[in-house]
């Protein structure tokens, strides 16, 4: 469906209204990264720069949307701001569709998230922790927080698992 | 089961508040406890923690994982050590998440993860610098970092193990907080529904009372509706300003305004004729509402009413008034009662219309009976005259049955002029002291011829001690003469009992009860009442042979009556009848005489030839009846001279002479007698109202051979023509102060007014004869005394002062006998008191003023 409302767009309503052009935007155009890969995405994702789908450097993560929040954690002592994209961007900037996003871990951890649980406050792709890029002894590079403090139904199991650190590859799956 | 219905109710209503305050209870613990519960699960839920299972597995495989690649790189030395160094950065990167992360402390595991961090920052101080030094040195330490990460799973391992011991247990005992507070969410909740459910069924329950109340109601007041609509009164509810609020159907039926019309309007105007005098019905009202009235609420009222066509109409009201929630109302209940109104005019009508008739039946019937008496003692007189001129045999007989049809018609005359008397109210009874069972003898001597005749035996028997009694002597006599009469008639070959019997009554009176007893026919119980009545003859064919009236016991019941006493009779058919009669009888206040009641039966006399000269007619009467009852034959004078001359036509065997008659006086007509005649040897018998001892002797010089005094007695009678009258001591008759005989005589004869001048005239001349008396009670005047008292007895005997009379009476008695000054001395001592008495006897008199 997302796809022919893409065509539908295409089609009829070319530079409407920007609200609708943040959901329905098609994807960036992402040339290869020139620094380190720190977060491969694949799956169903219309911007592509690779065989295998999307690779992106951190200078290509920080041209995207940018999103910031404080919040403790139960990893961590005290408060630590984050920054990062919104997951939400991201699904945006590379065009995907499809109901489910699997992610993987260096570690080998993988979740399991369905795509409309990306909201507008989380959750957040972080790769500052406290202004500082992380190491992979800090959980970085990429680790996916959300705004435990702000709200309450962050502070859940099931939340604390989806919280995924050392992250390497996002797939999206039907 | 009404009883516990209500008991129930009242300890149900008497629960509610307690139900309800537990339910509030119930309800307020259960919010609470799920307030703390809810905040117990947020907790639960927000404060979720990391998997701690998966955690340390995951930090127990991570070092094994850094373990095995060391040891694979000692056997590999060709190998980069990059794949090392990054297990070794997750490994540290998931310890530093133990360490610094507060996932334990949230578990309140803070204190058992004490020691294993303590290990874990120990090995990472040893481990981390191996690992970050230059290939070389890494390389050599390999073998160093392999023992160390053995030693440091074996470690992980047993304080994992109890890490997961203890959190199990934190577990066990979070979950068992949680279980015990939903236990008691549960158990509130139970008392919640239970509550609930006890309120529900209160609920229901009250709900079907209020169902069955408001049924009751409806029932009620729907049945008064229909009872107040089909009564047949009118009924009219007003409020306390008079507003008529119900009207109902006879309402509108009687007054004529539909209900509709009536409701709202003021009764008053409504239905109620304008008074001059304000609004009867405000007033009734306003009584009723004051409660001054007590009648109001009870009473029935009867007023006019009004239809809506100004037509009026009686009607009769009742007012009650209720107090209700909207304040007092009146209920009127109102009922048309013309037809009523108008029977009872009529029957009242024909009432009077019926005593009017009865009054003159009655007037005329006294002034027919004694108008009657005059011209029949004419008749009796001139037939006795005729009889002793008969010729033959055949005149005589016709002239016997001429005398004594007369006789029969005039008892009967006299008969109904009692009843008359009586019906009348003019029945006076005179006071005077008689011997009840002299009387009683007396009357029974003057029946024992006839009671000879028929085998008949009188028995005269006083039950125990009577004393002088204070009474009508005459009328007593009548009843008893007449209970004896009666059962002489129906007694053949008996004995008739009189018995005497006087009871102590609560007052001064005695009750005296005089019972005549025979062995006769006796009569039937359903005629017993009967036989009072007026014109009651039980045998038809007794009128013919006893001639009597059938008014002598209605006459006897009446005159009973009069004196206060009764009468009546006690029978068995077949078995004789007893008469008796009860009367409440002073005692006298003369001491009574010593003699002994005489119980000897009085001796029978022959049949005789009576003359009779009497100028009263009552006494004419009395005499003329009581010789017939003897038996006697009688023949009446009026007066001296017809007197005289009968005497001297027949051979009278006695001859009853009045002393003071007009024109010729018995002394007079006496003497004539006796100088010729065919009676000049008669016995001549004085009958007399005075009988002193110089009278005896001026009667004897007449030529007279006895003395009757009265008042007459059957007993005297007879012992007055047997000869012994004469030498009997005349009765102490203390003489009344007014005579209501004469009076009533003097009333019949003047008519009423002519009687109050009569009397009038007698009191205005008492001062001047008063004094002329006294003044010839001086010593030198007693000369005068006689005529004038002889003047003064006259006046009294005309006008009935028999007390005065006697007084003047026994004056000139004495004068005559010369001793002027003892009568004098009589005289000033008693004519003030005497008259004085009889002063006071006139004014209680009924006389036109």
């Amino acid at each position: 469906m997302p796809r022919f409302l893409n065509i539908a767009f295409l089609l009829f309503a070319l530079g409407l209204s920007t609200a609708l052009s943040t959901t329905f935007a098609h994807a960036d155009t992402f040339l290869p990264p020139k620094g380190a890969h720190i977060l491969s995405v694949t799956g169903q994702i219309t911007a592509k720069n690779a065989p295998t789908g999307l690779v992106l450097d951190l200078a290509q993560m920080e041209a995207l949307p940018q999103h910031r929040f404080t919040t403790s954690t139960i990893w961590t002592e005290g408060q630590t701001t984050f920054q990062g994209v919104l997951l939400k961007d991201l699904i945006a900037a590379v065009g995907a569709s499809g109901k489910m996003i699997e992610m993987t871990a260096l570690n080998d951890y993988i979740i399991e998230l369905p795509l409309s649980d990306a909201k507008d406050d989380g959750p957040l792709l972080a790769y500052l922790m406290d202004g500082k890029t992380m190491s992979l002894r800090d959980k970085g590079p990429i680790w996916m927080v959300f705004p435990y403090d702000q709200n309450p139904d962050y502070r859940t199991e099931e939340t604390y698992s989806r919280s995924i650190w050392q992250l390497l590859q996002i797939d999206f799956v039907e | 089961m009404a009883v516990n219905r209500f008991l129930l109710d009242k300890v149900l209503r008497g629960l509610r508040p307690v139900i309800i305050l537990l339910a509030v209870l119930s309800i307020t613990a259960v919010v609470l406890n799920w307030l703390r519960l809810e905040a117990e699960l947020q907790t639960y839920r927000q404060e979720a923690v990391d998997n701690i299972h998966w955690n340390v597995s995951q930090l127990e495989l991570d070092l094994v994982r850094f373990g095995s690649e060391a040891e694979i790189l000692q056997l590999k030395p060709d190998e980069t050590l990059g794949e090392l160094r990054k297990r070794f950065d997750l490994f540290y990167s998931r310890a530093q998440s133990i360490l610094k992360g507060n996932m334990f402390g949230k578990l309140n595991l803070g204190e058992a993860i004490v020691p294993m961090n303590a290990r874990l920052e120990y090995y990472l101080a040893q481990t981390t610098p191996l690992v970050d030094s230059p290939d070389v040195d890494l390389r050599a330490a390999l073998p160093q970092i392999e023992a160390d990460a053995i030693l440091m799973r074996e470690d992980l391992r047993a304080m994992s193990v109890k890490l997961v011991e203890n959190y199990a247990l934190m577990a066990d005992m979070r979950r068992s907080v949680v279980a015990t507070m939903v236990q008691r969410a549960a158990w509130a909740a139970w008392v919640v529904i239970l509550a609930l459910a006890t309120l529900s069924l209160l609920v229901l329950w009250l709900n079907r009372q209020a169902v069955r109340t408001a049924d009751q109601t409806l029932r009620l007041s729907s049945r008064l509706a229909a009872t107040v609509e089909t009564s047949l009164d009118a009924i009219i509810v007003t409020d306390a300003k008079g507003r008529v609020l119900d009207f109902n159907n006879a309402a509108a039926a009687n007054f004529g305004y539909t209900p509709q019309e009536a409701v709202g309007a003021d009764l008053a105007t409504l239905i109620i004729p304008p008074t001059p005098c304000g609004s009867y019905f405000d007033l009734m009202a306003r009584a009723t509402l004051d409660g001054s009235a007590q009648e109001a609420n009870s009473g029935r009222f009867q007023m006019i009413g009004m239809r809506k066509g100004g037509e009026e109409f009686p009607i009769e009201l009742a007012i009650a008034s209720h107090n209700t929630s909207e304040g007092v109302i009146f209920i009127a209940f109102l009922r048309d009662i013309s037809d009523r109104v108008q029977a009872e005019d009529a029957l009242v009508q024909a009432r009077d219309e019926a005593m009017a008739a009865e009054k003159s039946k009655t007037n005329f019937m006294a002034v027919m009976s004694h108008e009657m008496r005059t011209p029949l003692n004419g008749v009796m007189a001139a037939l006795e005259i005729a009889s002793g001129m008969a010729v033959n045999d055949k005149q005589q007989r016709f002239l016997d049955l001429a005398q004594s049809s007369a006789r029969q018609l005039l008892r009967h005359a006299n008969d109904v002029l009692d009843i008359s008397k009586v019906e009348a109210g003019k029945l006076y009874l005179s006071e005077e002291q008689f011997d009840m069972t002299a009387l009683t003898e007396d009357l029974v001597a003057g029946l024992q011829q006839v009671a000879a005749q028929k085998g008949t035996e009188f028995v005269v028997k006083p039950l125990g001690p009577l004393p002088r009694l204070v009474g009508d002597y005459f009328r007593i006599s009548q009843i008893i003469q007449n209970f004896l009469t009666n059962a002489l008639k129906f007694t053949e070959n008996g004995q008739i009992t009189i018995e005497i019997e006087a009871q102590r009554r609560n007052d001064p009176l005695l009750e005296v009860e005089v019972r005549v007893i025979d062995t006769g026919i006796g009569i039937a119980e359903s005629d017993q009442v009967r036989i009072f009545e007026d014109f009651v003859m039980l045998d038809q064919s007794l009128v013919r042979t006893s001639g009597g009236t059938g008014l002598g016991l209605a006459i006897a019941r009446r005159l009973a009556q009069a004196m206060g006493g009764e009468v009546g009779v006690e029978s068995e058919l077949g078995a004789g009848s007893c008469f008796w009669m009860r009367l409440p009888l002073a005692i006298a206040s003369t001491p009574t005489p010593s003699e002994a009641p005489k119980l000897q039966p009085v001796q029978a006399i022959n049949p005789m030839d009576v003359l009779v000269v009497e100028d009263n007619a009552t006494n004419r009467i009395v005499l003329e009846e009581m010789l017939q009852q003897m038996g006697h034959r009688v023949t009446m004078a009026t007066e001296g001279r017809q007197g005289m001359e009968l005497a001297r036509a027949h051979p009278f065997d006695v001859i009853l002479m009045d002393i003071s008659m007009p024109m010729m006086d018995g002394l007079t007509a006496t003497a004539m007698i006796r100088a010729q005649g065919l009676s000049m040897g008669s016995r001549i018998v004085a009958v007399t109202a005075h009988s002193l001892p110089a009278d005896l002797e001026r009667f004897q010089k007449a030529g007279m051979d006895g003395c009757l005094t009265k008042p007459i007695s059957l007993g005297n009678l007879a012992k007055s023509l047997l000869g012994d009258a004469l030498d009997a001591p005349p009765p102490q008759v203390q003489a009344q102060v007014l005579s209501p005989d004469r009076i009533e005589d003097l009333r019949e004869g003047l008519g009423a007014a002519g009687l109050a001048r009569m009397i009038a005239r007698f009191r205005a001349d008492f001062p001047a004869f008063r004094a002329r008396l006294l003044a010839a009670c001086a010593p030198d005047r007693l000369s005068d005394l006689m005529p004038i008292c002889h003047e003064g007895a006259g006046v009294c005997a005309m006008i009935g002062a028999p007390a005065l009379q006697q007084l003047y009476a026994k004056g000139e008695e004495l004068c005559r006998n010369g001793q002027e000054a003892k009568a004098a001395e009589i005289i000033m001592a008693q004519v003030q008191p005497l008259w004085d008495q009889t002063e006071a006897a006139i004014l209680t008199l009924d006389l036109p003023s």
